[in-house]
């Protein structure tokens, strides 16, 4: 029960602070390895995009630009709400807590819905290589490869909200319920979260990439 | 002509923002008005996504997508505070990053009839 519950450290850190201090920077560890798993990607579209750049503004239209600006925004408004839950946790306020982790997920949520609707746009628009794809003769030869980096990047950006969204249940349903999670240890939270806003960042730099550059 | 406002507070009394950024401490103030700025970041990146800057447009929506992303990691990912080596290891990731891109570079730069328009 969560009133008898009492955190200890494991038995190689001095004390939960070390143990929190280490969680967190094995965490940004791993965040280093997704920056330049996520650069590379960007990279490769960018140098792409300079050398076919008439051929990806005509591929680039073709995206549907509210689904992405929608998407920005609720990812954006879904950094805010996983950060209060973290500060209510660390606060001792833990029905806010769980109301705020509950936001979170649910506008995850609406992004995979949104995400979804999107991806099935892009299949009627045959907009998807090696599967459904048409291309127009304005964008050949290159314009394929404008939608090879759109499916690999958002598909591999949803993978890790997924992954995002399963940490957040993982807390809510597991650690939160038998009260390991409290203003003395919050960590695993803070982790999850410093996780969600990197994914977040990630589609900062997708978003004008795939649907701004070339708009005009 | 001049406008005086006068503000029926008792003397002395100063509103105050909790800005501060751990956790503990912390009010919401600050990561809304972080969120708010964003947001209007966005705005600004779309209005000038439609400007016709050309070549220019890049460079400021990725600039943008920059600041946003120091603002998320300054305020909402806690860059700023203990433990106090984890911003090594997040500038590990842009300095790797740095150097794949500039060996790119590089290697783009110096080679010729690329792309091939067979």
């Amino acid at each position: 029960m969560p009133s008898e519950y009492t955190v200890e450290p494991h038995i190689q850190y001095a004390s939960l602070e070390h143990q929190g201090d280490s969680a967190q920077d094995c965490m940004w560890v791993f965040l280093a390895t997704e920056t330049v798993f996520f650069g590379a990607i960007i990279f490769t579209y960018f140098l792409y995009r300079v050398f076919y750049s008439a051929e990806f503004d005509v591929a680039g239209k073709d995206a549907v630009f509210w689904c992405g600006s929608v998407n920005i925004g609720i990812l954006l408004t879904s950094s805010l709400t996983m950060v209060l839950a973290v500060n209510s946790g660390a606060q001792g306020r833990r029905r806010a807590m769980i109301w705020w982790l509950i936001a979170t997920m649910a506008l995850g949520f609406i992004f995979m819905a949104v995400k979804g609707y999107e991806y099935y746009q892009d299949f009627t628009d045959r907009v998807v290589p090696a599967v459904n794809f048409l291309m127009k003769p304005e964008e050949a030869p290159a314009g394929e490869l404008f939608w090879d980096f759109y499916w690999i990047a958002t598909a591999l950006h949803a993978i890790h909200l997924t992954i995002g969204l399963a940490l957040i249940a993982y807390v809510l349903l597991w650690r939160i319920r038998r009260g390991e999670i409290t203003p003395e240890y919050y960590q695993p939270l803070e982790v999850i979260a410093i996780y969600w806003s990197f994914v977040d960042t990630v589609w900062l730099f997708l978003y004008p990439s795939i649907y701004l550059l070339g708009r005009s | 002509m001049a406008v005086s406002l006068s503000l029926d507070l008792p003397v002395g009394a100063v509103v105050k923002l909790n800005l501060e950024v751990d956790a503990r401490k912390a009010g919401p103030a600050l990561f809304v008005i972080a969120w708010a700025f964003l947001l209007v970041l966005t705005g600004i990146s779309i209005w000038t996504a439609f400007l016709g800057l050309g070549s220019w447009a890049a460079v400021l929506e990725y600039g943008i997508a920059a600041v946003q992303t120091g603002i998320l990691f300054t305020f909402f990912m806690r860059l700023k505070g203990p433990p106090s080596v984890k911003w090594v290891f997040a500038g590990s990731g842009f300095f790797w990053l740095s150097v794949l891109i500039g060996y790119s570079f590089l290697d783009y730069a110096t080679r010729s009839g690329w792309p091939w328009h067979g």
